[in-house]
């Protein structure tokens, strides 16, 4: 896979072929054009985001003028009122708040759990063979289960409530996956062992020892399944069927109507949607990305 | 691993009943004489929403402490009602459906019961469409509007070629009179629009008016009968006259060939004139162009009239306030005052007959020149006959859509079409062939009485014991009491 | 029989722990799994009796065009944005794991950013982009004097604008990826390949690209499950496939059999017809790839 590398001298000459200054001045134009490039891709990746933002504020004949209005001048609250008038954005935004904390809240504390019995716990029997199978089921598609998860929900009567929403994506293989990985790879089995020989119950192992180190990784995992829970749309469209269990993005959805599309209303929405995660990102950033990173390089 | 999932399994074991919340029969009817107040919600889209809408100020009026919410939202309206009603949470108090798809709903055992407030309501409507209401001679729907069919020209160019529409009494009549306008206009001008895609509705008005089916009293595929194979050749001959424009139905193009002398004419419903109201918006008032006249008959004397379109209104029997939402629909479908009101604000043809007997009908449409075309349209309108349409008729109506439109646009050359289409239905829905002889399907050929129960009329079978489990003998899945079925 | 009770006491923990997962798992994953398979053999719309029809719905799966289409347009939209997605993904990543680079995580946020936010508001937003003569985009083609395009009104157009709109939102999510696998090889490669006066090209095809395989295949593989089972884009960006079945994709076409027309038994026979044949092609794929990894290589670095 690596080049094939030749155990004589290169041949070639060790002095580059064209003059330092040109190579250097080749290299600015280079980097110049890299910078000029990222940063227009990266005001492109903005632009819908600014374009929400803005449009939000626009009456609804701005969000439609052309040519277009980049930036409103007196910033028109309109959508917001009509919003809070036509829907119930602040029951909805409760609702994807609790939905959410609740899936995060879930899935963290019974993966993590997991996470450190597999692997803390060697001599368990049939300790290999449960974590296999856990790893196998990363390979079953959801779209082979949804109609009976969905038939299931129905018999617990738990459609239109809240577990519908949390309990069946809680503990996912991934998850798992994860926390069994960094704890395997931070948490030393002496600190563990130390730990049992004080006496200390698993439980409270796992709470005092385990949870402390593995907060970048919870942090990761935490984020990746609240930006899934928050924004989940299809599972919300299925199972919820009540105005007020609705969760912000099926409000948003179903402001549509089959007259008109009611985009000043949508824009609002969009926005109180968008922005608690789009600021939760913002100041989690480092840990989410490292966590991912970290998790891969110890691949 | 094992002992979970077979704990699992016994506690939810699939198909013993339907899935949905089980409904309750004896709180699935609706109360009689039950005081009405509280919120009503209702689903429906479109102009139907727009007429209850005007309907329901005066309904809060007569009833104090109820409020009626008509909910215009159709995005995946069928989706979001089928899981409120498998999930047995969040179905509205009142919903519609087209006329047609009636049969399917109710079978599923997750409408409530309006026989006890509704029965008395039976003789008011056309049994064509009170037909679709009823399962087991219990009520579960109630007609809102019909579509009665009649036939719209253009007056200036019949008169200009000399076409008198009152001699047009059979499609034959009427097929002459378009190949004589197609001659005479140098192919500039066509009788009708009839593309492939529009076949299988023009069908089904033709099927009524020569007596064919597509489902028999008892369930089973008989679109192959002589009655419909009459049906699919003046289909055919229409298509090979040359009076026939390709142009598809309900686009662009063809809402703008009200407005010019492309063509001549078009057989279609009452809301057809809705339509060319909405497309020729200029016309404020003036008269256009546009006349009226009966509908051409397949033989001379034969019915000239059928049913294209219409909806009911239903209450899903999870509804908690069914006294409310009853007095709503019967408010808005059994009274005159319900009726006229809806057909004045958004012309919605009332299915309540005695609606009918009313002098708004007499009165001359400024569109149509002054012609009272809404007297028009309500000739005959009991006898129209009633297409057998069960359960399974929206998934049938999309194959033969799919197997006519196919037929049309590859030349119509395999005469036996209709043959094959129904032995794809029977494999396609499994259910069997009705054997050839109509007679015995109890159902009479193309005159005009109304379907009336003989030996087996279609409300007295229910679809589910056709259809029921016991019938493929296949006794596991039993299906043993549900709320309709085998209390007959 | 007795050690086997006496360790399941002591490790009794262990079981514990790891129950919840494997309890949830019984009743979402592995009863549905099983019922739907037991779905696929019959004829249900969850609410009128279900009917036994063998092999019905596989014979079905045969003739309904539609489904083939759904798979075609899959098909399509895949080619359209997988490529450009992974070519910029690598290229963002590359520059963002150079040395000399400043700003880094401005840029790595905003190329990140749109794989937090919700896809139904985006395709909202992008609807407005998109429309054809509202739109910004429209308006920037008419300022270059180009035609305008109906982005979401024209069957042609349809899928290229699903396309845009999955590679806006998930190449930051690749490029997370790749820099991961980048920052997974080791200096001391390159640094051997500069003692040979390697260019920077050879670096990229020699070093780079052959050891970024692995992650190349992870993408790869989400991104062909991504392709396959997209739903929010398409349900809100194109209304369910419009115009038309142009942008209809398999994800959409199993959720419309499923929770429109109900068709619970063909529905499931599809899913998980088609999630075999997806799960043996991956399979082939790694066994393919497994095969080529363990090729002898000749001269390879000792270290590292």
């Amino acid at each position: 896979m690596i080049a094939e590398r030749t155990t004589k001298p290169s041949t070639e000459p060790l002095t580059p072929a064209v003059s330092t200054s040109t190579r250097r001045s080749r290299i600015r134009v280079e980097r110049a054009l890299a910078y000029v490039g990222l940063t227009i891709c990266a005001v492109i990746f903005i632009f819908p985001l600014f374009w929400l933002l803005v449009s939000a504020f626009k009456t609804p004949s701005q969000i439609f003028a052309n040519p277009p209005v980049w930036m409103p001048h007196p910033l028109s609250t309109g959508n917001f009122t009509e919003l809070w008038r036509e829907a119930n954005p602040l029951r909805a935004f409760v609702n994807s708040v609790v939905i959410s904390a609740g899936s995060v809240f879930l899935t963290l504390f019974l993966c993590s759990l997991a996470g450190y019995a597999f692997a803390k716990f060697p001599e368990a029997p049939g300790h290999k063979w449960l974590y296999g199978f856990v790893l196998g089921t990363m390979m079953i598609p959801s779209a082979v289960t949804l109609i009976p998860s969905f038939l299931v929900l129905v018999k617990l009567h738990w459609v239109n409530t809240y577990l519908a929403m949390i309990v069946p994506g809680a503990v996912g293989a991934f998850g798992i996956f994860w926390m069994r990985q960094y704890i395997a790879a931070h948490v030393p089995d002496d600190l563990i062992a130390a730990a049992r020989i004080d006496g200390c119950g698993e439980f409270g192992i796992y709470l005092r020892v385990v949870l402390p180190i593995v907060r970048p990784a919870l942090a990761a995992l935490g984020i990746m399944q609240l930006i899934g829970s928050w924004n989940n749309l299809m599972w919300a469209f299925v199972v919820l069927r009540t105005k007020d269990m609705f969760t912000l993005p099926i409000v948003i959805y179903l402001l549509q109507g089959e007259m008109r599309t009611p985009y000043g209303m949508l824009m609002a929405g969009g926005l109180l949607t968008t922005l608690p995660l789009v600021i939760a990102f913002l100041i989690f950033q480092k840990q989410f990305i490292a966590g991912i990173t970290a998790g891969a390089v110890k691949e | 691993m094992c002992l979970l999932t077979a704990a699992a399994l016994a506690l939810l074991t699939p198909g013993c009943t339907a899935v949905h919340g089980s409904v309750d029969p004896s709180t699935s009817a609706v109360p009689v004489n039950a005081s009405v107040r509280g919120d009503v919600t209702v689903w429906s889209w479109n102009i139907a929403a727009k007429s209850l809408q005007s309907l329901t100020p005066q309904f809060e009026h007569d009833h104090a402490g109820t409020k009626v919410t008509v909910e215009m939202n159709g995005t995946n309206i069928q989706s979001r009602l089928l899981l409120a009603l498998v999930a047995g949470v969040g179905a509205p108090d009142v919903t519609q459906f087209q006329f047609y798809e009636a049969p399917h709903y109710i079978a599923t055992g997750t409408l409530a019961d309006l026989t006890p407030v509704a029965k008395k309501y039976e003789t008011m409507f056309p049994k064509a469409v009170w037909q679709n209401c009823t399962m087991n001679g219990k009520i579960y729907a109630i007609p809102w509007d019909v579509g009665p069919c009649a036939l719209y020209y253009k007056r200036s160019v019949f008169a200009k070629y000399g076409v008198d529409p009152d001699k047009i009494r059979t499609w034959d009549d009427y097929i002459a009179a378009g190949q004589t306008i197609v001659k005479k206009s140098g192919g500039k001008t066509k009788m009708m629009t009839l593309g492939p895609n529009d076949i299988e509705d023009l069908f089904e008005v033709l099927l009524q008016q020569t007596g064919g089916q597509v489902f028999d009293d008892h369930g089973r595929i008989a679109v192959d009968s002589p009655q419909a194979r009459k049906a699919l050749s003046i289909i055919k001959r229409l298509r090979e006259s040359g009076i026939c424009s390709d142009v598809p139905a309900y686009g662009q193009e063809w809402l703008a060939g009200f407005s010019d002398t492309s063509v001549a004419s078009y057989p279609g419903a009452v809301w057809l004139g809705g339509l060319m109201k909405d497309a020729m918006g200029d016309y404020k008032g003036r008269s256009t162009d546009w006349g009226v006249t009966r509908l051409p008959a397949v033989d001379a004397g034969g019915i000239r009239v059928a049913d294209w379109g219409g909806s009911v209104l239903v209450i899903p029997a999870q509804c908690k306030n069914k006294a409310a939402a009853w007095a709503f629909i019967e408010y808005a479908l059994c009274t005159r005052e319900g009726q006229l009101a809806q057909y004045h604000k958004e012309s919605l043809f009332p299915a309540f007959m005695p609606a009918l007997k009313t002098k708004a009908l007499d009165e001359g449409d400024p569109f149509f020149g002054g012609q009272p075309i809404g007297r028009l349209f309500a000739t005959d309108i009991d006898k129209i006959p009633a297409l057998n349409r069960t359960s399974n008729w929206t998934e049938a109506q999309g194959y033969l859509k799919q197997d006519l439109s196919h037929w049309a646009a590859t030349g119509m050359t395999d005469p036996d079409v209709l043959g094959v289409v129904a032995r794809k239905l029977s494999k396609r829905l499994d259910l069997a062939l009705a054997p050839p002889n109509p007679q015995s399907w109890g159902h009479p050929t193309g005159h005009t009485s109304p379907v009336v129960s003989r030996h087996m009329p279609f409300d007295q079978v229910s679809s589910t014991q056709v259809l029921s489990p016991q019938n493929w003998g296949l006794g596991g899945l039993s299906w043993t009491t549900g709320p309709i079925g085998d209390r007959a | 029989m007795t050690t086997a009770l006496a360790d399941l006491r002591r490790y009794r923990q262990f079981y514990l722990f790891i129950a919840p997962f494997f309890i949830l798992f019984a009743v979402f994953g592995l009863y549905p799994l099983l019922f739907s398979l037991y779905l696929s053999f019959v004829k249900w719309d969850g609410l009128t009796p279900m009917h036994w029809v063998g092999l019905g719905n596989f014979r079905r799966m045969l003739e309904d065009d539609l489904l083939w289409r759904s798979l075609q347009n899959t098909a399509i939209i895949g080619l359209l944005y997988v490529p450009p997605m992974m070519i910029l993904a690598f290229a963002f990543a590359q520059l963002l794991n150079a040395q000399w680079l400043k700003f880094k995580a401005f840029y790595r946020a905003a190329l990140f950013v749109p794989c937090v936010t919700p896809m139904v508001v985006i395709a909202l937003v992008f609807s407005l982009i998109f429309s054809s003569e509202k739109g910004v985009l429209n308006y920037v083609l008419a300022l270059l004097h180009l035609p305008s395009i109906g982005w979401l009104t024209s069957e042609q157009w349809s899928k290229v604008s699903v396309s845009i709109l999955v590679v806006w939102r998930w190449t930051g999510y690749n490029m997370i990826l790749m820099l991961a696998g980048l920052q997974g090889i080791s200096p001391e490669y390159y640094e051997a390949a500069d003692v040979d006066g390697a260019g920077a090209w050879h670096k990229m095809t020699r070093i780079t690209l052959p050891l970024m395989r692995p992650t190349f295949r992870f993408c790869g593989l989400l991104s062909l499950l991504g392709t396959l089972y997209m739903f929010d884009e398409v349900f809100v960006l194109t209304k369910g496939g419009g115009p038309g079945t142009s942008s209809l994709n398999f994800g959409m076409y199993l959720f419309n059999l499923s929770f429109s027309d109900f068709k619970f038994g063909y529905a499931s026979c599809v899913a998980y017809s088609v999630a075999i044949v997806v799960f043996i092609a991956t399979l082939i794929v790694n066994r393919f790839n497994r095969d080529e990894d363990a090729a002898p290589k000749r001269g390879r670095l000792g270290r590292a």
